[in-house]
């Protein structure tokens, strides 16, 4: 029987790896966006705002690594 | 004379069984994407994406839950398009708002569980309407642009348009996933659930608190209908 458990820190790394797929995604979301005929805005600055808060994001995943206590181990 | 000594209380685990979670996770995320596709179908004044990751926040956590958020997104843009993608992050950092809300035990008492809904929809809203505007010009082919042309046409400003069409769409949605997520959670089993902090209902009280938090939605979403 596979006992495995997970707890704060890998569910801390898989929402970071799920940050990290939407910044993989945006570029080409943001030139499909870019696209669609009732959007004004370009690319650049499609890609730039979505940039800017995901950083946020990141920033907060940082700060929880840094600040958050792991006390309950394996 | 008794031989027994009393034994120290067993400290709980925070861990989960690794099944629990490759369970959780992908069906949390099709719950969202459902959700919000039939939300769409039915051309409802509200979201309904963020059910599952209101469950998966509280009973895995809020890093699990913003995992949640961005696999609904992300798979959410390839079936009805790349509208959805921007908007991961509300749906992230209302997980985040949700999970860190109930690990400090704010979600424990039936106002403090409303009031936390209500954080939310706020949380959500602020990182919503910048990507309405900056993004889409303030429309996106949600419902909610007839209010938002509504406001306009009464002479605001297109930020404090799309904001007062979108604060009372989130309430309205956030309150309704709540509740909807604890009547799920009450559902699950007790060994996946025991770690939570959420209003303590007993028999047929697990059922009214539900529907009355999803009436109140419900209600908000009467008074978007007939504003307009």
């Amino acid at each position: 029987m596979n006992n495995k458990t997970v707890g704060p820190k890998e569910g801390l790394g898989f929402g970071i790896i799920g940050i990290g797929f939407l910044l993989a995604f945006m570029p080409s979301a943001a030139q499909k966006i870019a696209d669609l005929d009732f959007v004004a805005s370009e690319p650049f600055g499609i890609l730039l705002g979505a940039t800017y808060v995901l950083a946020l994001l990141v920033m907060l995943a940082g700060l929880a690594v840094a600040f958050v206590k792991f006390d309950d181990e394996e | 004379m008794s031989t027994e000594t009393k034994a120290a209380p067993r400290k709980r685990s925070k861990r989960l069984p690794l099944t629990y979670v490759i369970a959780i996770v992908p069906v949390a995320a099709a719950l969202n994407i459902v959700g919000g596709y039939i939300n769409g179908i039915l051309k409802l004044p509200i979201f309904l994406d963020m059910i599952g990751t209101m469950v998966t926040a509280v009973v895995l956590g809020p890093w699990w839950g913003a995992l949640v958020g961005a696999i609904t997104n992300i798979v959410g843009s390839f079936i009805s398009g790349p509208i959805g993608l921007p908007f991961a992050v509300v749906n992230v950092a209302g997980a985040l708002v949700w999970g860190y809300a109930h690990q400090m035990g704010w979600m424990s008492k039936n106002w403090n569980f409303f009031l936390v809904s209500v954080l939310v929809g706020v949380v959500c809203s602020l990182f919503a309407v910048p990507i309405y505007v900056f993004i889409f010009g303030g429309a996106t082919g949600h419902f909610s642009d007839v209010m938002t042309a509504a406001f306009l046409a009464m002479g605001q400003n297109l930020i404090v348009s799309v904001f007062s069409s979108n604060i009372l769409v989130s309430l309205a949605d956030k309150i309704i996933g709540s509740y909807v997520g604890l009547a799920i959670i009450e559902a699950l089993p007790v060994n996946l659930t025991e770690n939570t902090k959420l209003p303590k209902a007993e028999g047929l009280n697990k059922i009214i608190i539900p529907v009355i938090g999803v009436v109140v939605g419900a209600a908000i979403v009467l008074i978007f209908l007939a504003l307009q």
